[in-house]
Parts: C-alpha cells; structure tokens; sequence
C-alpha cells in the first residue's frame, strides 16, 4: 500500500472533518453541561470563605421540591378539589385506560414498549393529581402546573387559531400573499418585546384597550393582581406571538392537498365538511402533528413572558420552570435550580416523546 | 490503457450483488457490459469509477492498482445517464471543470475546451447553461467533459436511454466513431442489446451478478454459451421448442430434428433464429405445426407457428396471407441449431 | 348552509366573503395594532402617556422627538453598547453556526457513517476525558460517572429505541436534532460555571459559543433537506473530474443550495438576536445584548412607555426587516419540506 498524501487522507475523511465540530460542541456544551447539572441538582451550594463547597446531598433537592419547603413552590398547595379538578382527573384516566387497553390488545407488544408506556401513564396520571388537588379556590398551582397551563392551553390554543386562519386563507380568496406576510411578522419579534408591548396593551388604566375594558364594566380589576388573568395575559401574548407559526405550515399543507380526490368529492356531491372531514384533514393531519410537537417542545421553554410581563407575579402565579429555576440561581440555590432544570427536562422530554410516539407517528402511518 | 477486474465481488449488506467477475478491457478496447436492471452491471461500473467499494478482488488501471484509490486519483472520466451537468455553470464551465480544479491557466483552458467543443459541435452553446440546451446537446456536453481529460478509461452509464429513438440511433453512430477516433478504452453500460450489439468490440452479458459470455457480438449472437445468452440476444428471439435429446437427435413428439450436438439429456431445449427456419409446405420440413398468428412488418411477415406446446416465430415474405390455422412446415437447418440442458440452461455441445 | 353556497361558479357566496375576510381583517388588525402603539407610543410626551389612551398623532395629540432623543442622545453608550453587542454576537454566531451546521448536514446527507469499533471507542474515550475535566473543576467524578449512567439509561428508556448494534446516519442526525428538546436552563447553570473558570463568562465569544450550540439543530435540520434534494450524480461526477469532497461541497453543493442558506442563514440570525435566557445567564455588564437591557430597564423604567418604546422598536426592527426579506423565501414552499418531513 502506497502513503497516502495529506490532501487524500484529508480526503477519505472528509465526512468526519465535516462532522466533528458539531460533536465536539454537542458534546462540550450540551451532554457536558448536562452530567455536571446531574451532579449539581444532587448536591448543596453554598458559598464560603474561599469560593465554594458543594456537597453531596443525594435526592435532598428532589424532596424538597416535591413534598418539602419548596413543594409550594413548584407542585403547589392543596386545597378541597373542584369539580374541574375531578373533570380533568377523569379525563386523563380514561385516556390512559384507554390507551393502554388499545395497546395491550393490538398484538404487537414489546419489553421496551410496555415500559415506556408505563413511564407516560404514570407521569400523565400524576401530573393530572397534581392538577386535581391544586386546584381548588384555596388552593394555588406551582410552577409543573403552570407551565404545563401554557403548553397545553398555549399551544392548544395557537393550533386552534393558526389552524383557522390558514383554512380560512386556503379559500379562494384575493390577497392571500398580503395576508401571508402580514400574519408572519409577530413570530419573528423578539419576545422580551412582545411582553412588553402586552404589558402596556393590558394596562387598564391608560392603554388603548382600557376604554372598552371600562365600558364592559370590569373598570377596576386589575388583572395582574389575580393568578388567572394574569396567566391568561401570558397565553394571549404568547398565541400572538405562535399562531404565525403554525398558520404559515398550516396554510402551506392546505395549499397542497390532493386537488384530485377533492374535485372528484364535489362532483359526487360531497359537503365542504364531508370534503373536510375525508380528504383534507387525513392529508394535513400528519403535518398538524409534527408541528404542535414543535410547538410544545418550544413551549416548555419559556421564559421572556411570564418574566417581562408579569415578573412571574403575582406571588409565584405565572411563574414557568425556567423562570422558577432562574430565580433559584439568582439567590444562589445553585442544587434547587439545577433540580427543577432537571424535573423540567424530564417532564418535557418524556412528553414530547411520547406526544411522538403516539400522535405524530401513527398520524403519519395512516397517510401512507 | 488495460482495465483488469480480478475475481471483483460485491455484497450490499447481505446480499450478494456481484459475483466473482473477471474481465480484461484491453487497450482502445470497447467493452460493453450488458443486462436487465439488477444484473449488477451498473455496480462494476461503479467499481471501476471508485463510487462504490470492492467487497473482494482487484481492479487495476494501466497496470497499477487501484482497488482503494479515490476516483479522483484513478484516471477515469464517467458519462452518467443523467449527465450530471452542473446547473449552475455554464457549458464552458461545466467542460472546462476537470481542468480547472487540476489547476491549468485560463488561456490554456479555454483553448481546450474550444478544441473538444469543436469535435462534438457545442461550440454556439458554450455560453449556454444546461437548462437552456436540448437533451441531446446536454449529453453531447456531457460527453465533451469526459473527452476533455483524456483519461486512462471511459466510463458511460446508459447515456443515451434519456434520448428519443431517432437521437439515440444518430448517436449511436457519433459515439463509435468518436470513440475510435480517440482510442482511448471505453467501459458502457446498457440494457438495449442493439446498443451493445452495434457499439462493442466486446460484450461481456451479466445476468443475477454473474457474468453469462464474454465475447465479441458476433460470437455472442452466433454462439451463445447458455440460455439466458441465447434468449437475451436477437430480435425478433430465439425460437425455442422443449423436447429430449438422445446423442445428438432432439425429440420433439413425434418428430427428431438432427442437431451438430453429440450428448443427451430428458430435459432439453432446442434453439433455432428465426432468420434459420424457412416456411414449407404442411407434411415437408422438419416440422408441421398450424399458424397461431401473422404480423405484416412490411418488408416481410412474421408468421408465429404453433408446433405441438410451442411457438415458433419465422419470417415470411411480405405476401403471406395465410389464415390462422393452416398447416404448414418450417424447415430447420441441423447447423443453424442450438440445444440447451432444460434445468441448467447450459449449451451442450 | 345555503347562504354559503355560492351562486356563481369560481366565486364565493358574499356571506361566506364578508365573513372570511372580516374574520381575516380582525386578525390582520390584531396583528399590527400592538406594534403601531408601540410607534405611536414612541412619540408622546410623558403628560400624553398618563392621560389615557391616545391613538392618533396630530389628531389626539402633538407628536413629540423627546424619547427619541432621551434614548438615543441622553442614554447614548448605555443604549450603542448592548445594540452593537446584539449585532456582533448575532451576526458572528450565524455566521460560525451555517459552517458547522452546514457542513454537518451535508456529511449526514451525503457520506455514509458506519461508526467503526475505533470510532466508538473514539466516542467513549471522549466521554471519559469530559470526566476528567469534570474532576478539574473540582467536582467528584465519581457521582459524575454514575449520573452520566443513569441518565443515558432514562434517556434511552423515554426514547423508546433500543440501542441498534449498528449505528447509521439517521442515528446521529436524530441524536444531533433532539439535543432541541433539552431546556436550555439545565445546561445554563454549568456553562456559566466552565466559563467563570475559563474566563468567557459575560464575554461576546462565550455568547456567540452558547448560540452557536443551541441553533445547530435547526440549521442541521434545515438544510439536511436541501442536500438530499442535490443529485448525488453531481457529487460522483465532480470527483471523478478530480475534485475532493472539500471542493465538491464549495464549489458545486453550496451554489446549489443558496436559497436554502440563505433563509437558513436569516432564521437563525433572527433566532440569535431574539435569545434571551442564554444572555440572561451568562452576561452581566459588558456583553449584554439588547434584549437584557429591555428586560432589565423594564425593571427600572417601566411605567416609563415613552422611553422603553423607543428601546423595542429600535430592538425589533432589524428582525421585523429580516423577516419581510426571509417571508419571501418562505413562500416559496422553502423549510417547509424539512416540517412535512
């Protein structure tokens, strides 16, 4: 075998040079950062004499979080339930008992799959108690049920507007490609912007909005004083800013449904809902999945609202995990921060997967 | 230059898509590798480019190795069957590529580029992107990027099944002469036997990955080492009537048909042209059968004959107008004949 | 629903019109209405902001430069500084962001990785010199190990996916695009601790690392799409005229796939600019970008909608520009292959 020259072996491993600087830097700064924040939410922080000791505490920080001091803080305090809290619990059992039964009797079962169904029904049922029992007037949710309250809601909400605006627009209507640009520009501005732009909208004493807000007669009510609305404030940011987001992916699918089987429904008589229900739903349902995933894998994230509008307030009410893990750092609590980081990872990982897995894929299997 | 594959296998994953192929282009040659899609004819080509990787056996060029080189280092240009133009360059760009990346001078460049220009008649199109061109002027730019290098070998991919019909037969022609113009050891790849038949010194017949013959069209067509060879080659094919052989007399019903064979076999298959068979009356020749259908080609008629469970194809003159069902006999020529082992399709001599 | 059949072929029912455009024109309004008080906002004195809500310049009230020239002249460094470190850290990060991303993309889409025993071993290797920088910053390495494990052990489990004896593109294309999913908080908290120790915290390069890191995914994701879309018979015919795979990808790949970069380029530079908690974490002083300072003068200056009105729109107005530019691209069907995909 002849040496090879530099430029050849360069050559041959092209694929790796091209590689590697972006596994290096998932490496150092994603799966690095994530074992030392492992380490760091099972340990104290506290500064000393000459910088500082951290101890090993085990799952101290978990605890805390989930049934000690801090449990108010982030699963929230009980109360006698609602009837709401009842509805929800109700409704999350049977979808699971639903879901578990659908899987069990279809045949095709696995180790892997039994397991992981266990993880997301479990995780589903608790976080629906969490719900339940938090919920009551005396109650207050922390800031696991506050966050799932925006990506649930939010992105809910944002699917139902933005999914409506693209049909809408899908229509044989004139100025489609005006209305395009117009409803894709509130994606693109910078969140810590949008917050305030609504802090000063929802002003109800000298923002624009304050004189049919007093003409309704709710002139007094200062809505950042209460839990409710002042997390409502949040999702109408919030949908202002997403619904561009699904309505440009939606409109798009829209546009591109099979015009055929569409025009052979019309001649045989089909409703526009029959059309709607059969052709054009099946045709944009697998997009319509990936991009809620998207949407809520973004969704956990956040951060600019609540902090910008409302400064998490009041009390804790609109705090989100990363806001609650922020301010845990910001007094030092470098355990409790890198904790609730680490709660808001699983709880967003093992939903997004599972949103995955039992949305998203089967959504795109029926297509084919 | 010599072009040697040595016992070249290739397996993708588990299966095993070319067997140990041996083949010897030899310089100036024109070697033809022939075969239905799947055959593995394409992945040699690939080999031999360096696209894909040997699973075992050794390709040398002109005498050197280079079963692990870098196509880049290997000499070879290659014609794809899409051609491969680079959409945004110019015609002048795209020929002129190979040049450029080995470094030559602008001058120096342009003139060969005109050169090659000028022997494939691009020279108005030199401007031109490729989208703006005809198919047949792409391949022409296709084949003017190959020429311009004066590689060691010539590799072509099916170029011309993206023409139509009347383009492909005009440049069957340009490419031989070309080819022999330039002398330098050509590779190609095709399903159309006409193509192979026309353009090859050799044509190497690969069918399931295993080489069928290797031989010169005339040899190929005239003596074909097996079955798969002797149905693949010919329009319109083979005629082929199922029977038993007994030392060199093919039994066929009640009929025997003499064969320049000598050995024997329960399951054996007679070949015979149609261009071999001659129409007779019905009782005369060396067979009777009825006629199943007639074709009016113009020239002539081609008659099928039904002959017991067979069908027999021969040409008849352009004013046959038997209805179907009469008898008649076609006559064979015992030295016109081929006979094949049923089960492994072999020629037994 | 007869009012909403339409009465002639090729057009609507003027019910079904009115209600469709009117529904349209209420979103339009609700879309540009905040963003034209935040313009109108911007040119009123203090008296004229207290006063209840005032809509209309020269009609409702006289128009005033003050914030404007309070910001930009009375403020001047404070506001220039966090501005032009927004510029820097965007433009820069976009910039190292689409060669990285982009040349990992085409190594997935086009070269074949069948990971070796070497690679692996390559792999495992450099988990086990992360261990060791861990125990360098004073750290016990020991429960980094066994967090690592359990961790890999969760993830695999959430995934649903066996771990496959054989590795293969789609693999760490997978692995490469999921690294989204991960809070950027949890690795806030350590990157700000590796850069106290190297010195990058509150620097514009710490910045422009945290950046590039978190957008890779999207420009992975993005263009693993345009390259597939590429002929692979443009790659074998340029190697076979001589070319390396470095000059393939330069000369041949990247003009092909320019209006891919491009949108790309512009998504993840408006994505840049807009970050926040990453800045939020890991500046303090000097390499705050603009959105901190809004945040932070929110703090100070809140009820003060003159000022900070002139702060958000100067802050959205290149991204608010930037998007009109990357609207184009986008109706063009571009980066909406990757979402169906």
């Amino acid at each position: 075998m002849q040496r090879e020259s530099l430029s050849d072996w360069l050559d041959r491993h092209a694929g790796r040079v091209f590689l590697a600087p972006a596994i290096l830097l998932v490496l150092a700064f994603s799966i690095f950062p994530l074992i030392i924040s492992a380490w760091l939410a099972l340990s104290r922080f506290q500064l000393s004499a000459n910088g500082w000791d951290i101890t090993f505490v085990g799952f101290n920080n978990f605890k805390k979080l989930l049934f000690g001091s801090q449990q108010f803080h982030f699963v929230g305090t009980f109360a006698p339930v609602p009837v709401l809290g009842w509805l929800i619990l109700a409704a999350v059992s049977a979808l699971v008992l639903w879901g578990l039964w659908r899987y069990l009797s279809s045949g095709a079962i696995s180790i892997l799959g039994i397991i992981g169904r266990l993880i997301s029904f479990s995780l589903a049922i608790l976080l629906a108690l969490m719900f339940t029992f938090t919920l009551g007037d005396k109650a207050q949710i922390g800031s696991l049920a506050t966050t799932l309250f925006y990506v649930v809601v939010g992105v809910g909400l944002q699917f139902l507007i933005g999914t409506g605006l693209a049909w809408l627009c899908a229509q044989k209507i004139k100025g489609r490609d005006f209305f395009r640009v117009v409803f894709f520009v509130p994606m693109m501005v910078t969140p810590v912007g949008v917050a305030y732009m609504f802090r000063m909208l929802a002003d109800m004493r000298q923002g624009p909005i304050s004189p049919i807000w007093r003409g309704l007669g709710f002139g007094d009510f200062a809505w950042s004083t209460n839990a409710w609305s002042a997390k409502t404030m949040v999702i109408i940011g919030d949908t202002w800013q997403w619904v561009p987001f699904i309505f440009i992916v939606m409109l798009a699918a829209f546009e591109s449904q099979p015009r055929d089987e569409i025009e052979a429904a019309e001649l045989d008589g089909a409703s526009p809902w029959q059309i709607f229900r059969d052709i054009t739903w099946p045709s944009v349902a697998p997009v319509a999945a990936t991009i809620v995933l998207i949407r809520v894998i973004e969704a956990f994230k956040i951060i600019d609202l609540p902090n910008v509008l409302t400064n998490g307030g009041p009390g804790i009410a609109t705090e989100s995990l990363t806001l609650h893990s922020f301010i845990d750092w910001r007094t030092l609590n470098l355990g409790g921060s890198a904790a609730v980081a680490y709660m808001l990872l699983f709880v967003s990982t093992v939903t997004c997967v599972s949103f995955f897995n039992f949305v998203v894929m089967p959504m795109r299997a029926r297509r084919t | 230059m010599t072009v040697t594959l040595d016992k070249v296998a290739k397996n993708f994953g588990a299966t095993r898509v070319l067997h140990e192929l041996d083949l010897k282009a030899e310089p100036g040659e024109f070697v033809v590798l022939l075969g239905a899609s799947g055959s593995g004819k394409t992945t040699a080509l690939r080999m031999i480019a360096g696209l894909e990787t040997t699973t075992s056996g050794t390709i040398t060029i002109a005498g050197r190795d280079v079963t692990n080189v870098l196509p880049k280092n290997r000499d070879v240009a290659m014609v794809f069957q899409s051609y491969a133009l680079y959409p945004h360059k110019t015609v002048a760009e795209n020929i002129g590529y190979p040049l450029m990346i080995r470094g030559l001078p602008r001058a120096e460049r342009d003139k060969q580029v005109r050169d090659v220009a000028g022997q494939v008649e691009l020279i108005p199109y030199l401007d031109r992107y490729p989208r703006q061109l005809s198919g047949g002027q792409r391949q022409r730019v296709a084949l003017a990027r190959a020429m311009v290098r004066r590689p060691a070998v010539f590799l072509m991919d099916e170029p011309l099944s993206n023409l139509d019909a009347k383009l492909r037969g005009h440049m069957r022609a340009e490419l031989k002469h070309m080819q022999h113009g330039l002398g330098i050891t050509t590779i190609y790849v095709t399903h159309d036997q006409v193509e192979a038949m026309t353009l090859a010194h050799r044509v190497a017949l690969l069918e399931g990955g295993k080489l069928q013959q290797l031989a010169a069209p005339k040899v190929i067509y005239n003596d074909p080492e097996n079955l798969f060879v002797a149905r693949f080659i010919g329009s319109p094919p083979m005629n082929l009537l199922h029977g038993k052989l007994d030392a060199g007399r093919f039994l066929l019903g009640d009929r025997v048909v003499p064969t320049a064979s000598r050995q024997s076999s329960a399951d054996a298959v007679l070949g015979v042209r149609p261009e071999d068979c001659r129409l007779a009356e019905a009782g005369g020749g060396t067979l009777t059968g009825e006629v199943y259908a007639t074709e009016l080609i113009g020239d002539h008629t081609l008659v099928t004959v039904k002959v017991g469970a067979d069908m027999l194809t021969l040409k008849g003159s352009k004013d046959f107008d038997a209805p179907v069902g009469t008898p008649l006999g076609v006559a064979i020529a015992p030295e016109r004949t081929y006979v094949f082992d049923g089960p492994s399709g072999a020629r037994l001599r | 629903m007869n009012l909403f059949e339409s009465k002639t072929l090729g057009r609507m029912a003027p019910t079904a019109a009115l209600i469709i455009y009117g529904l349209l024109g209420f979103w339009a309004f609700v879309v540009v209405f905040p963003i034209y008080w935040l313009a109108v906002t911007s040119i009123k004195i203090r008296l004229d902001v207290i006063n209840g809500p005032l809509y209309i310049p020269f009609v409702d009230f006289t128009p005033s430069g003050h914030a404007w020239h309070y910001i930009f002249y009375d403020l001047g460094n404070d506001t220039f500084r966090p501005y032009w470190n927004s510029i820097i850290v965007a433009c820069f990060s976009t910039l190292c962001v689409m060669i990285i991303g982009t040349a990992a993309s085409y190594a997935l889409a086009r070269l074949s990785f069948k990971p070796r025993l070497s690679s692996i071993i390559a792999f495992i290797l450099g988990v086990i010199a992360m261990l060791l920088l861990v125990a360098w910053l004073g750290l016990d390495w020991r429960l980094a190990v066994a967090s690592g494990l359990a961790l890999f052990v969760i993830l695999v489990l959430a995934l649903h996916r066996a771990p496959s004896p054989t590795l293969g593109n789609s693999d760490i294309l997978f692995w490469l695009i999921s690294q989204r999913i991960m809070p950027p908080v949890v690795a806030a908290i350590p990157i700000y601790i590796m850069f106290q120790r190297i010195g990058l915290l509150d620097t514009a390069p710490g910045l422009i690392l945290a950046y590039v890191t978190v957008n890779m995914p999207i420009v992975i994701w993005l263009m693993f799409d345009f390259f597939v879309s590429i002929p692979k018979d443009l790659d074998e015919s340029a190697e076979l005229d001589g070319a390396s795979k470095y000059r393939v990808f330069w000369d041949i790949i990247l003009p092909l796939a320019r209006p891919g970069l491009v949108a790309t380029a512009l998504l993840v530079f408006i994505f840049a600019w807009n970050e926040y908690l990453l800045a939020l974490f890991l500046s303090t002083a000097n390499a705050q970008t603009i959105p901190i300072l809004v945040a932070a003068q929110n703090g100070t200056r809140g009820p003060e909608w003159e000022y900070m009105s002139v702060l958000i729109l100067i802050m959205i107005l290149p991204v608010v520009v930037l998007t009109l530019v990357l609207q184009r691209f986008i109706a063009k069907g571009l980066l909406l292959g990757a979402v169906k995909g």
